[in-house]
């Protein structure tokens, strides 16, 4: 999920606590804060601290001038093969290709199960915003790999690598011969983990008090729980499991949809808690008018009113490659 | 002359005086503002009154005008050179892709958009549901700033750190930029406790004691660095179509009309945090729709946190305009509200029709001039406003917010970490420890 939703759902989830919104009315923000802080940590651990220091056995660095999308084929082949022989965990980074400040030549990789092979396909030119360049449309030739071990997927098929860091996988050989592909494999390592969450909230504890134990607990475990509803799935329990406990495949990190119901949802119950939790108001409502007024009725108007413009156009949104910003959540450039 | 006309006419006049504002890179319509207001004061002390139904849809029409046609000059006067355009925005790719009118056109749409929102969705809505918001929300301001500059601080992207061999390197290579970050916003955050506890500036203009600070933070790193790095803005191309659909404007009406409704209604977010915010939770990846949304919530943070000073019920200030306001007027009734949203309508109408000639102008002289002479035109334009309104002290306090301004387009980090000088104390004061933290500092 994006990071906006993960960030909004742990300060949704202080709000739960009664003396989170106690605190607030006398001015102490503390335990909102700890709780959006929290609900964004485990993301924010792995892309900005421990991707820096995940080591690899292979990279593949494009050559700028000459474009080879085969060499990259042979190369994901290739460490698919050494996986498969070795029996070991083999990392391979793709590095992005910068042409200019602005200037990024796309790239996309499919691996494909069925027919055992992967193919890569070099893209257009685009800016840092990931817009294509006019006039620098994609290469024709494709590069094609035949796998050695046939390959199961636990993520999307196709990845695209164009701005800033490019992604990694992984491949280990399962107990039945087959080559399992790990999309970003530092990522929801340990440190999408209940277990590392209570360490932080058991620190949480010594700081301040079990009040900020259970709301660092609690936003920790949200961000946990919603990447679990989709494909790459968590190391739940780190340090007492090493594997990724698989998604339930319900939707994908950058989804727009998802994401915007989980903001929406939190803001909802974020102010019901506080409306509840407050003092006597002037204004009285029920959870069930607050949902009508505040989530059907704009929700279900504004839905209608794209379905009908779309339907009109005939147009629909398309769906993209998946790459490193949708896992991070939010746009890179920004 | 008719209650009615006058309205249209002073709505009118005070668009169109926008349109030459707008074109003023630099100058914030609170300035302007803020003068007027010192204006109205000075002849009411001489005994000229003038009825609300003047200046009320004057000032409406200067800040919906202002708010739609401000675009222009970021999007044609801020043109990155190649160090620095990681960090601009999509209007200003648009540019250097020789698109820079239809940027500027389709952010404009979006400022149309959210004049229709805020007229016909936000303008019947708000006087049922924002009280009740209100009542709810009223303790708990503080604390939503607490978060949200949390979330600026934890979201931004690492920029460097892309290749090489694991290790620390390669880990400080990252750091950079969000160190860079991090470094604005603290020292931004300093400068705005610096002016909020003991400004240089003269309790006469107190109304512009912000506007030097913002102009170096903001406008003036720019100018420097289009005219340092000699960039040269290509051919622009006038586009006969625009490219964009209902579903486009439905969009970017849906995250701009968030963003902006949400800075308008919150003390101190500002129209950028809210467009962040939006784009961040409405998971926007097509630039069209960004570009578009920005008008939205640009329109809707101006213009709605204006209107919500009309809002009967309501009770709350919200922005620049509306505080100024409060020293001419209070707003009580229907009647000021309802005037208040035709005014909207109407400035909003004619700053529109405005958009295509000052972009169409604005092409001509960027193609008549060279971009590093009218950078530096802009940039002597700018500091003499800054001298002119607040003296040699407004302009020793722009060249410290320019030191400040530059690091985030030097360091590839967020421009936004510039509106600490806004953010930070302003939270502190909120949650009761900025009296701390001032004398912490031997402010106070």
């Amino acid at each position: 999920m994006k990071g906006i939703s993960h960030f909004i759902s742990g300060v949704a989830a202080a709000s739960f606590c009664p003396w989170a919104v106690q605190a607030a009315q006398e001015g102490n923000p503390l335990y909102f804060i700890l709780g959006g802080a929290f609900g964004l940590l485990p993301d924010t651990l792995d892309f900005k601290f421990y991707r820096f220091f995940y080591r690899h056995e292979m990279y593949v660095d494009p050559d700028p001038e000459n474009p080879d999308p085969q060499a990259i084929a042979d190369a994901l082949a290739d460490a698919v093969r050494r996986a498969g022989e070795e029996g070991r965990r083999v990392r391979i980074k793709l590095n992005t290709i910068r042409l200019g400040a602005d200037f990024w030549r796309q790239y996309v990789v499919k691996f494909d199960p069925d027919a055992g092979e992967v193919l890569v396909r070099f893209g257009p030119v685009v800016n840092t915003g990931q817009v294509p360049v006019p006039g620098t449309g994609g290469d024709e030739r494709v590069g094609r790999a035949k796998l050695a071990f046939p390959v199961v997927q636990t993520y999307d098929a196709t990845t695209s690598v164009d701005i800033f860091d490019g992604p990694t996988f992984a491949f280990t050989r399962d107990e039945s011969g087959r080559v399992v592909i790990h999309f970003l494999p530092w990522h929801r390592e340990w440190s999408h983990s209940f277990v590392i969450g209570a360490l932080f909230a058991l620190a949480g504890w010594a700081l301040w008090s079990w009040k900020a134990a259970v709301v660092i607990m609690a936003g920790y475990s949200i961000h946990v729980l919603e990447d679990q509803l989709g494909f790459m799935g968590s190391n739940l329990f780190f340090p007492f499991s090493r594997r990724r406990f698989p998604g339930i495949h319900l939707m994908r990190s950058g989804d727009a949809l998802p994401n915007f119901t989980t903001v929406w949802t939190s803001c909802l119950l974020i102010f019901w808690n506080l409306y509840r939790q407050g003092p006597p108001s002037i204004y009285n409502f029920s959870f069930l008018q607050l949902l009508v007024y505040g989530a059907v009725l704009p929700l279900g108007l504004f839905a209608a009113a794209i379905y009908f413009v779309r339907r009109l156009s005939g147009g629909g949104e398309e769906s993209e490659e998946i790459d490193l910003s949708d896992e991070w959540g939010d746009p890179k450039m920004s | 002359m008719s209650l009615v006309l006058t309205v249209v006419v002073s709505v009118l006049i005070g668009t169109l005086i926008s349109t030459v504002l707008s074109c003023l890179p630099g100058l914030h319509v609170y300035n302007v503002i803020g003068l007027l207001v010192l204006l109205v004061l000075t002849l009411g002390s001489h005994g000229v009154t003038l009825p609300p139904e003047v200046y009320l849809p004057f000032i409406a029409g200067m800040i919906v005008g202002w708010s739609m046609l401000n675009t222009i000059p970021s999007v044609f006067l801020g043109a990155p050179d190649e160090s620095a355009i990681f960090t601009v925005l999509p209007g200003q790719k648009y540019l250097m892709f020789g698109r820079g009118f239809e940027g500027a056109m389709i952010t404009g749409v979006g400022g149309l958009a959210g004049v229709f929102f805020l007229v016909l969705v936000v303008g019947p809505l708000a006087p049922h549901y924002l009280p009740v918001v209100q009542q709810v929300m009223r303790p708990h301001m503080h604390w939503v700033l607490w978060v949200i500059i949390t979330y600026i601080l934890m979201s931004e992207w690492p920029k460097g750190g892309n290749w090489g061999p694991a290790g620390w390197s390669k880990f400080f290579d990252a750091w950079r930029s969000l160190l860079a970050g991090l470094a604005t916003f603290l020292l931004a955050g300093l400068l705005g406790f610096i002016l909020l506890y003991r400004s240089p500036v003269s309790t006469d203009m107190a109304f512009q004691n912000i506007m030097p600070a913002f102009v170096g933070l903001f406008a003036v790193p720019w100018c420097l660095v289009n005219m340092i790095s000699g960039v040269s803005v290509p051919e622009q191309h006038v586009a006969a179509s625009l490219d964009i659909d209902g579903d486009v404007i439905l969009r970017s009406v849906g995250a701009g009309g968030l963003g902006g409704g949400f800075a308008a209604f919150f003390p101190v977010i500002t129209g950028g945090v809210g467009g962040l915010l939006a784009g961040h939770a409405t998971a926007q990846r097509d630039e069209r729709v960004f570009l578009m949304s920005q008008g939205v919530s640009k329109l809707v943070y101006y213009t709605g946190a204006f209107m919500l000073a009309f809002v009967p019920g309501l009770g709350i200030t919200r922005g620049g305009g509306a505080w100024l306001i409060r020293t001419l007027y209070t707003p009580r009734t229907y009647y000021d509200y309802f005037m208040i949203l035709g005014a909207v309508a109407i400035g909003g109408a004619a700053a529109y029709l405005m958009m295509e000639p000052l972009t169409r102008g604005i092409i001509w002289l960027i193609r008549r001039f060279n971009y590093r002479y009218v950078s530096a035109a802009a940039l002597v334009i700018i500091m003499a406003l800054v001298y002119a309104i607040t003296g040699w002290v407004g302009i020793f306090i722009a060249a410290v917010g320019t030191g400040i301004g530059l690091i985030p387009v030097l360091f590839a980090s967020r421009r936004l970490n510039c509106l600490g000088i806004l953010l930070l104390p302003i939270a502190c004061n909120m949650s009761g420890v900025g009296h701390h933290v001032a004398a912490f500092l031997h402010l106070v």
